[in-house]
């Protein structure tokens, strides 16, 4: 999971998201990959550009789903098989067993998500930002694309030519960026 | 924003609605049997008859005070997203004159029938209905009774026409005073739609009592009347009246459903859980009597259609933008509201669990007369605002 793997990447920087939208349509055209994208704000319109699917959902339902089994098993051991009382004439198997469920539901969710968020993502605390141009976090929009290792130079320069007639403003290249 | 050519010459083409002619025999045959059904049923038995035309009207006025509640918080908040659809809940709130004379005929023949703190014997000898009595009495029922129904009645018309002059001269004018009259009608329904509902409805047990009835019922309305606004929508698609709808569309519509469905599972069971739990006999008599042998099937089927299935159903985001299963959902929401309002008002009344000829003549009857005038006020402007500041944006609508 902490391995990085290592690669070179050919970064093209924007200045506007009509103009990334529009790279990202020509890149496509030609049939290159992108690796990845950066930019300051999520764009919903780059996921279904990439056609990117989640299985995300399934996994918070699922979540969801387990934290209200398993504080409804635990209310039950506690106020029916271990510790039965009996208060203000209620039955231990009551009602009142919904509420907590009900937040333990939306409770495990979240904390549940986002921490499978971190983990798919390799975020720990300490590592160091990775992005495509240090403009990505104030107004900057970045694709990136990998240098095959035994692509020639006239590749790579077309490559380039096709980055900057896109309208990209920056080219840099860049060390180890992961994939989507 | 750009502006889509091809998509303005889309607009333009888009016919207006004209009542079938199938519609309107089809309303006549249902009206005619529903009126011969509530007649019998009024013959057989005054109580229930009665019964079933409160039903009946807190049913359509629920639906047209939900609508106007969507139509106004649209144009407070602007939302382009639901621009073009504008004429629908407006439609929805055309008949709003026609049930209030229905009400008004059931407030000065059927009160006696159906509400038990009208007889001044009763009163007399119940302390508890004494205590109520400057509020629950008769020349002060008629009078709100009569406020609430002329407010609603000068606040939707007001917005309606608001909405014509827009489309006759375009401009923002009509937009900005929409939204302040948007303003002033939440806060009229707020306050009126409450009372309103415990009058009609939760007065028919005059000796309990719930503080959170009236937002139940509320959210009951709104919730009930997107379903409407849903299947109207999506029957005027299908008869090629707004073809520029699309998935997000759809999918902004289920949202609704969605939220709503868990907001009205929400009341339903704080109102329930508060009760059994305090355990207070004045407050439990209520659920007691519902949970009894008679009523027990219905009142899980309650909770069942009008919060599990919509919830459950919806969840998958793939259903959630198909145009059948919505229309499903609706259909099947529009039933259970029914159904609910149904649990609300028998039990206290007639006590006898009957789903018979009368319930189903009634509701028809009322039904034929309600899409019939729906359906003349859909006929009467265009079905797209065409000259709405924010029609273009709900037209190329985008959801994620």
């Amino acid at each position: 999971m902490l391995k990085t793997v290592e690669s070179t990447n050919l970064v093209g920087t924007y200045v506007s998201e009509e103009l990334l939208m529009s790279a990202i349509k020509i890149i496509k055209e030609k049939n290159i990959k992108i690796k990845n994208i950066f930019t300051p704000y999520p764009i919903p319109e780059v996921f279904h550009q990439l056609e990117l699917s989640t299985r995300f959902p399934y996994l918070a339902t699922l979540f969801g789903f387990s934290g209200m089994v398993i504080t409804f098993a635990f209310l039950y051991w506690t106020s029916v098989i271990d510790f039965p009382i009996r208060v203000g004439g209620k039955p231990p198997l009551s009602l009142s067993f919904i509420v907590i469920m009900f937040v333990m539901t939306i409770n495990a969710g979240i904390i549940l998500s986002v921490i499978s968020f971190f983990l798919r993502q390799n975020l720990f605390p300490g590592k160091p930002p990775i992005f495509g141009h240090v403009g990505n976090t104030d107004d900057k929009y970045s694709i990136v694309i990998e240098i095959k290792p035994d692509s020639t130079e006239k590749e790579l320069s077309e490559l380039k030519l096709l980055l900057t007639d896109s309208g990209a403003k920056y080219l840099n290249e860049k060390k180890n960026i992961e994939s989507i | 924003m750009k502006i889509d050519h091809a998509l303005e010459s889309k607009l333009k083409e888009i016919k207006t609605f004209e009542v079938p002619v199938q519609l309107t025999v089809l309303s006549l045959m249902l009206v005619i049997i529903g009126f011969a059904m509530a007649w019998f049923g009024m013959m057989q038995n005054p109580t229930r008859g009665w019964g079933n035309i409160l039903i009946c009207n807190y049913y359509f006025l629920s639906l047209m005070i939900g609508a106007a509640f969507f139509a106004a918080i649209q144009n407070i908040s602007q939302s382009g997203w639901s621009a073009m659809f504008k004429r629908i809940p407006e439609a929805l709130t055309g008949p709003l004159p026609v049930i209030a004379l229905f009400i008004m005929a059931m407030i000065a023949f059927g009160t006696h029938s159906l509400y038990h703190w009208s007889h001044e014997v009763i009163v007399r000898q119940d302390q508890l209905l004494q205590h109520k009595a400057p509020y629950l009495n008769f020349t002060f029922y008629i009078i709100r009774a009569t406020i609430f129904l002329v407010s609603w009645i000068i606040l939707t018309t007001l917005l309606r026409r608001l909405s014509l002059k827009e489309d006759s001269q375009g401009g923002m004018v009509s937009f900005i005073k929409s939204e302040f009259y948007s303003k002033v009608l939440i806060f009229v329904l707020a306050l009126t739609f409450s009372l309103a509902t415990f009058d009609w409805i939760m007065s028919i047990d005059a000796h309990w009592f719930s503080t959170i009835f009236a937002v139940k019922n509320f959210v009951s309305a709104f919730y009930h009347a997107s379903a409407a606004i849903i299947l109207l929508v999506v029957l005027l698609y299908k008869r090629g009246h707004l073809p520029i709808l699309k998935d997000s569309h759809l999918h902004d519509f289920s949202r609704y459903l969605f939220i709503l469905s868990m907001i009205w599972g929400y009341m339903w069971f704080s109102q329930y859980f508060l009760m059994w739990f305090s355990n207070i006999p004045e407050e439990t008599v209520y659920y007691s009597l519902r949970l009894g042998r008679e009523w027990k099937t219905l009142f899980l089927l309650d909770l069942g259609v009008n919060w599990l299935f919509p919830f459950l159903f919806l969840l998958s985001n793939k259903i959630a933008k198909n145009i059948n299963a919505l229309m499903f959902t609706s259909s099947i929401l529009l039933v259970g509201f029914w159904l609910d309002i149904y649990l609300q008002v028998m039990p206290g009344l007639t006590g006898v669990n009957a789903i018979g000829a009368v319930e189903l003549g009634t509701f028809i009857g009322f039904y034929g007369l309600f899409i019939w005038l729906v359906a003349k006020t859909l006929g009467r402007a265009n079905i797209i605002p065409k000259k709405h500041p924010y029609l273009m944006e709900s037209a190329l609508h985008e959801s994620h």
